[in-house]
């Protein structure tokens, strides 16, 4: 809420109203006499009389100050494949974002927003009739002899029979007889893990009687690149009673789909051909989209406990709309083909053709929401209605219902419940049937076949009776001179549907779904939020009638967990608010004034450096770290060439064949810390990260198997997702003015993947991505560190011993990673009061990794091989912390470091480090 | 047509409503109460309007537009 609504003499906030409203719905709180009410009351009214009175959108939206950190998980279930057993993982999406809103000043206001995303699993390339057996089983030897089927794989060009009324045709196993089988499958691909990561900023002013945002983002992966702007506000009237809101958007989005090998041999994209880039063997389909975004809506107070909200919205939208990775089945029956018999079946070649949809697009929606107080619970129901439509043909309908119970003590309870139908778009076929030949040989008006020369294919050759190849003039050719092969001519595009998709997402279904949010409010000032969905999609869940799709039927979870925290509310309202903002005043002048306390801040990269003094003190942190290798592969303390690459950093047995030219990590952890005792703290950090890596063709490789696929490397390769969590406490040993020394034992545990698997390609299994991009150690380790500061006037030192140490002898995948030793010690100087500067050496061994991964790995490179992790290490580190002494930020904190290697010494063969970038955000409550 | 009629019907039930409500600034208590905001949990709603657009193709009414990528899984 902005101050300007509250008179500052007057520290009563709509917080406090909203606190002194629940409170009044739920009697007064112990302590409280009516007198007190009633003086409370008094207060308020003046207040509320005196201010610009807010309308009910201002209470609605969260206009406090806030940061928010939301980690969730979306998972679907596995899809039915019917005849084929389906292991392959399912689609799963990890999710981190993060967010802040300020105040900048009593009108004007700035949010950004993070969110970064990661996913990996099946997902369905296109329908097919069951009978063409699209997903391919996927046969092994087993260990006892004999075969058995561990999976599918997607491969559709193939021949099926039909009907004479087009019913695909099975060859009954008992009988020998062809009989119908109608029903259709979902073919599913598999994919490697993707990264995502989208930014964005808003900024608002405010009237007394009106708002103004302008804000814009972008939103980043490896095939789809869009930016955006939009413009919106919305003004008060009729004593605030009534909100007008409008908003105007614009998206445009780049697209450039890498289409692999695993798609190439299956997909006919010739449509497409103006659009495709070809590079190293892979082809790049581009297109661009634009969306412009229209809205406008109106909410209004209905009387002391209900209110209602109407929203209109338009999208037009242009450009490329495909899903270049979903292809529409078309099963061609050559009409010179068919039988004069009756009762024979007919042929039908099946191929998988890139969908078209409509370049344009129009939608629109619109949505209404009706919110009721009831009273005997103080509960709050929100019922929503949307309906939308569209030029595809797309109708679709959704109710929601949210029951939102305030439990007192700061908890809410919210379960909600949400149908969703819709009808399909005009395009969207299961798969098609074309009525001509995919491919034939070419003939000339004069009934003789075509022949071409592969190397010049413009030029027509014929045969003559002798089987002697002339030209179009007559001349007879020497055939050994040239490569003269038939000519085929392709189907006719004309004959096919302008538009179609088999996208389940555009046939008709229903859904239902159901989910609950838990939410924790603290006195001082954060709050604690879960949430749990399920979503389940039927085909028979279509309003009004069947839908056409149940053979795309599936079902997801979704579950986050988020942080949010309320700066500004630790000012004000109730008397343990009070108690508390001067305990943070207290601890914020200990550290604003510590050039003499023993609590300079260390070094953004240092961890477990700081310790809250105070029983009950908590603090709320983020740390971002970045590191980055690229350029020479280092073989010892020296640079390696490929020769020795290949002969010497994989095994005897196998060369390696590719070696990386750079490897990002990023990593994001928050860091939450509290202080039951003066001498104990306790810290919870969950992490989440993401790495990308390239590599290249090492010079004197081994030669290429023919018919063997291999990584060209040209798209590079990412996981990210969950990493591990550390959970650690700290002792203070020694405490003096200028000195402090403290000691922590943690524990990691082993919440990150290290099972993650590239896709399969040309039905060879991709294997485990190699060792340093899997998400976490996959053991249970032990940290212990231990930590000594001190200060004098204006400068500050410390030192830290800390290591990592494996309780385990190997993860679930079947390896170790390397114990390993860290020693640092630093020195700085204030600048100023607020203004730190750092300077810190480090010294690092790391032990190799122990065992091997327990399934298959491609052992392309280095990277592959256990022998060539860990070494030692030397670095420096310059930093700078920011302290925030006082206004509207005080108590937050920024440190920020870059650590420069100043020499390597390496196991095995490694890329050469670069450096690594740390960013520290800290409030102390 | 039929849509425009009930677009106009509630258009109109919305401006009687308008005509004819009266809260005062004193008696909005409980219209500020966290649970009666429009979005009582906008982080939430977020999550939604990131999952819910990639399995479905109905339009939506919100103009802010951009972000959520490609949705090809």
């Amino acid at each position: 809420m902005s101050p300007r609504l509250i008179p500052p003499a007057c520290s009563i906030t709509p917080n406090s109203i909203t606190q002194s409203s629940i409170n009044t719905g739920e009697g007064p709180p112990p302590g409280h006499t009516t007198l007190h009410t009633l003086t409370s009351a008094a207060l308020l009214l003046p207040s509320l009389l005196l201010s610009s009175t807010p309308t009910h959108a201002q209470y609605a939206r969260s206009s406090s100050d806030s940061v928010s950190f939301q980690y969730s998980r979306f998972e679907e279930g596995k899809r039915n494949l019917v005849n084929a057993p389906n292991n392959l993982d399912p689609i799963r999406v990890d999710v981190l974002h993060g967010s802040g809103s300020f105040t900048l000043t009593d009108r004007l206001k700035f949010s950004f927003g993070y969110t970064q995303d990661t996913w990996s699993g099946a997902t369905p390339v296109t329908t097919a009739p069951l009978v063409t057996n699209g997903n391919r089983l996927i046969l092994e030897n087993a260990p006892g002899g004999g075969v058995t089927t561990v999976g599918a794989s997607p491969f559709i060009n193939t021949s099926i029979l039909l009907d004479r009324n087009l019913n695909p045709l099975r060859s009954d196993t008992a009988t020998g007889q062809q009989v119908i089988d109608n029903r259709s499958v979902e073919i599913l691909s598999t994919a490697s893990p993707e990264t995502r990561n989208q930014a964005d900023f808003s900024l608002g002013y405010e009237w007394n009687e009106a708002i103004v945002n302008i804000g814009g983002g972008f939103s980043l992966e490896p095939d789809f690149k869009s930016s955006y702007g939009n413009l919106n506000g919305q003004l008060d009237f009729n004593q605030k009673l009534t909100t007008l809101k409008w908003g105007v958007g614009f998206t445009h989005s780049d697209i450039a789909a890498i289409l692999d090998h695993d798609i190439l041999p299956y997909l006919t994209r010739s449509v497409f051909d103006s659009q495709i880039e070809r590079r190293g063997g892979s082809e790049i389909l581009h297109g661009t989209k634009k969306d412009w975004t229209f809205n406008l809506g109106l909410t209004q107070v209905l009387n002391k406990g209900a209110l209602v909200d109407a929203n209109f919205g338009f999208t037009h939208s242009r450009g490329f709309m495909e899903n270049p990775y979903k292809a529409m089945t078309v099963i061609f029956i050559d009409p010179e083909t068919v039988s004069p018999d009756p009762n024979a079946p007919l042929s039908g070649v099946v191929r998988a053709l890139s969908e078209q949809r409509p370049d344009f697009r129009n939608q629109v929606a619109f949505n209404s929401k009706y919110v009721q107080h009831i009273s005997p619970f103080n509960a709050a129901l929100h019922l929503n209605y949307k309906f939308s439509y569209d030029d595809w043909g797309v109708l679709a309908n959704s109710f929601e219902a949210d029951w939102v119970q305030p439990l007192g003590k700061g908890w809410t309870l919210t379960p909600r419940i949400r149908y969703y139908s819709q009808s399909a778009a005009d395009f969207y076929q299961p798969f098609l049937f074309s009525d001509q030949a995919f491919s034939r040989i070419s003939v000339d008006p004069a009934g003789r076949q075509i022949w071409v020369d592969t190397n010049n294919p413009n030029t027509e050759f014929f045969r003559d009776r002798n089987a002697n190849f002339f030209d179009a003039q007559g001349n007879t050719v020497d055939q050994a001179l040239l490569n003269i092969q038939p000519k085929f001519t392709s189907f006719d595009q004309e004959k096919l549907p302008g538009n179609f998709s088999s996208d389940h997402r555009l046939s008709s279904y229903g859904t239902l779904s159901g989910g609950i949010t838990i939410n924790k409010k603290f006195a001082r000032g954060f709050e604690l939020e879960g949430g749990f969905e399920y979503y389940t999609r039927a085909s028979v869940l279509k309003l009004g009638g069947r839908g056409n799709s149940s053979f795309a039927d599936f079902d997801f979870y979704v579950w986050n967990a988020a942080l949010k925290i309320y700066p500004d509310k630790l000012n004000f309202s109730s008397s343990t608010g009070q108690q508390h903002d001067t305990s943070h005043n207290q601890s914020f002048q200990h550290d604003g004034h510590s050039f003499h306390g023993g609590h300079t801040a260390a070094p953004a990269g240092v961890m477990y450096a700081h310790m809250l003094d105070k029983p009950g003190d908590i603090m709320v942190g983020y740390r971002f770290m970045y590191s980055r290798q690229a350029g020479d592969m280092l073989h010892g303390d020296r640079s390696a060439s490929d020769a020795e690459i290949v002969n010497q950093s994989c095994s005897a047995a196998i060369p390696c064949r590719f070696t990386p030219t750079d490897m990002n990590m990023k990593m994001h952890m928050l860091d939450i810390m509290y202080a039951p005792t003066s001498w104990l703290n306790l810290m919870v950090m969950p992490q989440f990260m993401d790495m990308d890596m390239n590599i290249r063709e090492l010079d004197g490789r081994p030669p290429r198997i023919s018919g063997v696929h291999e990584h060209t490397g040209i798209q590079g390769h990412a996981t990210g997702g969950v990493g591990d969590t550390i959970i650690s406490s700290l002792f203070k040993l020694y405490e003096a003015p200028n000195h402090h020394l403290h000691m922590g034992l943690g524990l990691s545990a082993p919440t990150g993947r290290v099972n993650l698997d590239f896709r399969r390609v040309f039905q060879i299994d991709g294997g485990r991505v190699h060792f340093d991009m899997q998400l976490g150690s996959g053991t249970w380790d032990f940290l212990p560190n231990l930590t000594y500061k001190g200060d004098y006037k204006r400068w500050s030192w410390g030192a830290q011993l800390s290591g990592i140490k494996r309780m385990e002898r190997s993860n679930t995948s079947g390896y170790r990673l390397g114990d390993r030793f860290q020693a640092t010690t630093w020195g700085g100087y204030h600048l100023a009061n607020w203004l730190s500067a750092s300077v810190r050496g480090i010294y690092t061994a790391q032990g190799a990794i122990k065992g091997d991964f327990n399934s298959f790995n491609r052992r392309v490179g280095p990277m592959d091989f256990s022998g060539n992790s860990g070494g030692q290490f030397w670095d420096i580190g310059l930093g700078v912390n920011v302290i925030v002494p006082r206004g509207k930020f005080a108590g937050n904190s920024f440190g920020f470091e870059w650590l420069q290697p100043l020499h390597d010494d390496v196991n095995g063969f490694q890329l050469e480090r670069k450096g690594a970038l740390s960013a520290t955000w800290s409030y102390h409550f | 047509m039929t849509k425009l009629c009930t677009l106009l019907l509630i258009s109109g039930l919305i401006s009687g409503l308008m005509a004819c409500t009266s809260v005062a600034p004193w008696e909005r208590g409980v219209l500020a109460q966290p649970q009666m905001a429009l979005d009582p949990n906008p982080l939430q709603s977020g999550l939604r309007a990131h999952n819910y657009p990639s399995r479905e193709a109905g339009a939506s009414t919100n103009a802010s537009g951009g972000g959520g990528g490609c949705g090809c899984f």
